[in-house]
């Protein structure tokens, strides 16, 4: 008898059914332990079980992209209620799914080639369907489905009979009873006196000599043991720290919350550019401004402004507090910091000054299931004589390659590089090019230093599009964050 | 960006013979511009914002021949310098809109595909680099429907016939009940005035809104004028340039308008030869590249430059519709575009120095590593919450009493577009609960923990601190398990942590405590309230710390100079 089989069986000795929950917690076996003592016992009729069946429900693929996304006619109704909507003017598959449904359902009718909505549709725009009401709540909770069926159940009925919910029915074992000739089959197994389990005793004594040991099942599976794993954005910047470190680079960090002198105004971003709008960056309520009186650069800053785009610099606007959109903010700080310390000094001193930071950046999105407002990107810069765009290049190359990419550059604009770049890299592993971020030379309009004395080469990007691009089983950047342990359960760790 | 569309049929005819949709994608992006797509009737084209010379099809054209040397169109004069008329600028329009230039171009071809194209331009202009009007608006009149000369000023409410209407309506009602007088009326919103353009028949367009019926432009228009207002005069006056340089190359003959103001008198559009002069080494050293004298002038060609060796240095005829060509920088990227990123040879940066991690970043290796260790996986949440996860799922009603005891603010957002993004998160718990309650049907126990940012404002200040925290979740999940684990960390950091014994609406009332580091508190651990647990939807007990790790090292480093002075002093 196999040690599993034993330790059941030496449950189940008073002869009585016992339920499988209280077997579990008497036997300290796992479920799939016992459950393979007890098949290997039936088949043998050394125990009897009770089988039940039950029922239990799940979302299909479709089902639960309408969750994210709410029902096709909920949508449509969204659409014919903001403005008139023919007909002949519904392109998208979805958008005729929906129309055909909010029709069938007597939400919406056609008049004169309109759609317009019916009393019930109205209500349907405030509240929802029904059906998609149904959907919503069986998505959030499973067992929601119980009751539904009770109250709803042509609703829930639909919902199967449009693929998007699937009910699977499993049979578990209830109970189980030794039978008189697993009882026989005990008595017998313990005369013969097998060790079941090894211990300090039977080592130190060699009690185990002569004895036989009770075989294990090999083929029994097992769970995998799940390891404490680390985050994979935080493996990626790890790699992309130990690019930089090789190079050189030395770690920087700076400030989340800044003036929008910082993120913008220092890097010669106009006062009216779109960027700025409210549109695209988090402005904060508490602390509405920061002020950036004392700042020594300010002043050059303003004059560049007003020299270059024309018109007027605002101090007001450039204290505004917000969320930087990107970690820019750093290497202007790093750019002013090492040229204010060189004064007047002409010489390669303390050249090339290299930084490079890694850190969390904003932008006002509406967020859902594949959409995020924060991201993380890599910044940095070169502060030397004498650089070029082939340096810059180099540099560039020499980060992504260890991360299995190849680099073709772009010309591009930015208002705070001249020359500008664009980067693209293609994964061998995927085969995907896709875009991965910005460089250049940053102007001197905001080193505040011609070129023949400084140059500062400067890049950044984004690193959630790194994972995406290096492993196809990451969809959207929004999963990477806020997910439960199953998802980082389920990552390879290569 | 702006994505612009042209035309299919009307830019290939325009383009050199031969191109091929490939060509265009392959140049464009050799060029800088990445081509959306194109299909039988239309081609888009995103084009950066420094460039709006390319956002009509002529000007791209332009653009392409010369970087392919197909053609060379390098340089724009006026024939004729002599004004055609006047503008007269009133003194009210200085406080409203203060600037206008004018340009006349006769015997201009608008028929086919050519006024849809130049009226998709001046659109997109002035709603990119003009800021939706607000910076940069432009109107096209045909010529010969009015009579010259203009005066131009902000007046009070008065009457004309608007664009595509029969009947007069006043100036406030364009304002109120036209489509362009919504879109664009609140730029003289708060002004009082209306600044508008009149000939000697009265008002031809009421700026920036909307022109006259009387003056509509059509493609049998032989004669145009066009009117370019805004906020200042450069960008005003070399619009006008850009325009210029369109008409021309459309085959009209462009004339200036005399603008008035005061006493003194502008040419507009003026097409002013400006040059910049740079040392061939400069161009080179720049880019990393090596292309001699004679290169150096066909590269200035391609990219539209006129260009000639003065002495040591080349000089440059900066283009008249260029816009963005502040100095020197800008030239040297056109010369490397003209180059061409892909043949640049990249070249490494000499320097021995060392590179090195921040002094925090390798604390907090150590500490995570010491949390896998324990069995905890790396949770990475984002920074962004809202008041609902951060207090009231845990529990935390009081919002403003509970900010007072832990003597914190919080930073709140603004103009947020989701309803769920409120405010950054003060504690990381909330975002490890919502993990866990995201994955009730994985195996238990589950552990997990997160290093990461919170933020606060701490005495007025704005603190963006680091935190650690952890969870434990399963059947047996206990204070003494989060204990131990906590005796563990504050062992391995050779830090003296005590509990002691408080309350928190997120805990269980008597299985919570602070943890203290040399008599201050520096954090939190207990059993969280099965109300917060419910509220997560999470279905097994759980215990959990959080410790602000800035304030941990804060106490660390007072503590220890203090027992350094004393040792001091005891000597």
């Amino acid at each position: 008898m196999h040690r599993y089989e034993y330790t059941l069986m030496n449950a189940l000795k008073g002869g009585k059914p016992i339920g499988i929950a209280e077997l579990l917690s008497e036997t300290g076996m796992k479920r799939e332990e016992l459950l393979w003592a007890v098949e290997n016992l039936l088949h043998r009729n050394a125990v009897e079980a009770e089988r039940t069946e039950t029922e239990s429900v799940e979302l299909t693929a479709e089902g639960q992209s309408y969750i994210a996304e709410m029902m096709p006619e909920e949508n449509l109704l969204k659409k014919a209620s903001v403005g008139k909507l023919s007909v002949s003017s519904l392109k998208s598959k979805e958008e005729r799914i929906g129309f055909q449904w909010a029709k069938k359902k007597g939400l919406a009718e056609i008049s004169n080639g309109i759609i317009t909505l019916t009393h019930e549709g109205e209500k349907a725009i405030k509240s929802g369907t029904e059906e998609g009401n149904a959907l919503r709540s069986i998505g959030k909770k499973p067992e929601s489905y119980f009751s539904l069926i009770e109250s709803e159940k042509q609703t829930v009925l639909n919902l199967m009979g449009r693929g998007l919910i699937t009910i699977k029915k499993k049979r578990e074992i209830s109970w189980v009873k030794a039978t008189p000739k697993g009882l026989a089959e005990l008595s017998e197994e313990r005369q013969a006196d097998r060790i079941d389990a090894l211990d300090k005793g039977m080592i130190s004594s060699g009690s185990w000599q002569g004895r036989e040991f009770k075989p294990y099942g090999i083929d029994l599976n097992v769970e995998r043991s799940n390891a404490a794993v680390r985050h994979p954005v935080r493996l990626l910047s790890r790699k992309l720290k130990n690019s930089y470190l090789s190079m050189g680079f030395i770690q920087s960090t700076g400030p989340i919350i800044e003036p929008a002198f910082w993120v913008f105004d220092s890097l010669f971003v106009p006062q009216d550019h779109p960027a700025r709008d409210l549109q695209d960056t988090f402005y904060l309520s508490n602390p509405g401004k920061i002020s950036i009186s004392g700042e020594e650069s300010a002043e050059m800053i303003a004059k560049a402004h007003i020299e270059s785009w024309g018109g007027e610099w605002s101090k007001a606007e450039a204290e505004q507090a917000l969320l930087r959109t990107h970690t820019t903010n750093i290497s202007v700080r790093n750019i002013r910091k090492v040229l204010s310390e060189r004064h007047e000094d002409t010489g390669s001193g303390g050249l090339p000054a290299k930084f490079f930071s890694i850190g969390r950046v904003f932008r006002n999105e509406n967020i859902d299931y594949r959409h995020l407002a924060d991201f993380y990107q890599h910044e940095g810069i070169v502060i030397s004589r004498n650089l070029t765009l082939s340096n810059l290049f180099h540099i560039m190359i020499s980060i992504y390659r260890p991360l299995g990419l190849e680099l073709r550059f772009k010309p591009a604009y930015f208002p705070f590089v001249e020359p500008g770049v664009e980067f693209y890299a293609y994964s061998e592993k995927t085969k995907e090019l896709i875009e991965m971020g910005g460089a250049g030379i940053i102007r001197n309009e905001i080193t505040g230093v011609p070129r023949k004395n400084i140059t500062v080469l400067a890049w950044g990007s984004g690193l959630e599009r790194i994972l995406l691009l290096n492993d196809s089983s990451i969809k959207s950047v929004a999963e990477l964050y806020n997910g439960g342990i199953g998802w980082l359960r389920n990552r390879r760790m290569i | 960006m702006p994505v612009i569309t042209f035309n299919r049929e009307y830019l290939f005819g325009l383009l050199p013979k031969g191109t091929t949709p490939e060509s265009v994608r392959e140049t464009s992006y050799k060029m800088g511009f990445e081509t959306e797509r194109i299909t039988e009737k239309e081609v888009s084209i995103e084009i950066t914002p420094n460039r709006p010379d390319l956002y009509s099809a002529i000007g791209f054209a332009r653009a392409y021949k010369n970087f392919e040397h197909k053609s060379k169109r390098l340089k724009y004069e006026l024939q004729d310098a002599s004004p055609e008329f006047s503008i007269t600028i009133g003194k009210e329009a200085a406080a409203v809109r203060p600037f206008i230039a004018g340009i006349v171009a006769h015997g201009i071809s608008l028929s086919g595909e050519a006024l849809p194209d130049l009226i998709n331009f001046s659109e997109k202009l002035s709603e990119t680099y003009g800021r939706s009007r607000k910076k940069i608006a432009i109107g096209l009149h045909d010529l010969s429907k009015m009579e010259p000369p203009l005066h131009y000023n902000a007046y009070e409410d008065e009457k004309y016939i608007p664009l595509n209407e029969k009947k007069e309506r006043l100036f406030s009602d364009v304002l109120k009940g036209s489509e362009k007088g919504l879109k664009y009326g609140h730029i003289l919103r708060g002004t009082g005035r209306y600044p508008a353009l009149k000939d000697r028949s009265g008002v031809i367009s009421l700026i920036p809104i909307l022109n006259s019926e009387r003056t509509r432009v059509t493609n049998k228009t032989k004669n145009l004028f066009v009117d370019i207002t805004g906020m200042y005069r450069e960008p005003v006056e070399k619009t006008a340039d850009m325009m210029a340089s369109i008409f021309e190359d459309m085959g009209a003959s462009v004339r200036p308008v005399s603008i008035i103001y005061s006493g003194s008198e502008r040419l507009t559009p003026s097409l002013e030869k400006r040059y910049l002069s740079i040392p061939l080494s400069m161009a080179e050293s720049e880019i990393g590249i090596s292309v001699g004298y004679n290169n150096i002038i066909s590269l200035a060609n391609k990219a539209g430059y006129e260009a000639a060796l003065v002495g040591n240095e080349v000089r440059f005829r900066v283009p008249e519709y260029r816009m963005d060509v502040i100095n020197e920088q800008d030239i040297v990227e056109d010369i490397a575009i003209a180059y061409g990123y892909d043949f640049i040879n990249p070249l490494p940066v000499a320097s021995s120095q060392a590179g090195s991690l921040l002094q925090a970043e390798s604390n907090f290796e150590t500490l995570s590593e010491e949390m896998l260790g324990m069995g905890f996986s790396e949770a990475v949440n984002t920074y962004l919450t809202n008041e609902s996860l951060n207090f009231a799922g845990m529990r935390i009603n009081d919002i403003s009493s509970y900010l007072a005891s832990e003597k914190i603010g919080c930073i709140t957002l603004k103009n947020s577009k989701s309803a769920s993004l409120t405010m950054m998160r003060t504690w990381l718990l909330p975002s490890l609960l919502r993990n866990l309650g995201s994955s009730v049907h994985e195996s238990m126990p589950q552990r997990l923990f997160e290093l990461d940012m919170a933020f606060a404002e701490r005495r007025k200040k704005i603190s963006e601190e680091y935190h650690l925290a952890a969870v434990s979740a399963g059947p047996k999940a206990n204070l003494n398990e989060i204990k131990s684990v906590l005796e563990e960390i504050s062992y391995l950091a050779d830090m003296q942590f005590k509990a002691r014994e408080s309350e928190h609406g997120s805990f269980i009332k008597g299985r919570c405590a602070e943890i203290i580091l040399h008599g201050a508190p520096i954090g939190i651990f207990g059993e969280l309230h099965p109300e917060v647990l419910h509220n997560f939807g999470i279905e097994e007990p759980v215990c959990a710390f959080e410790i602000n790790l800035d304030l941990m090292y804060d106490e660390e480093k007072t503590a220890s100079s203090k027992s350094v002075r004393k040792k001091n002093s005891g000597n």
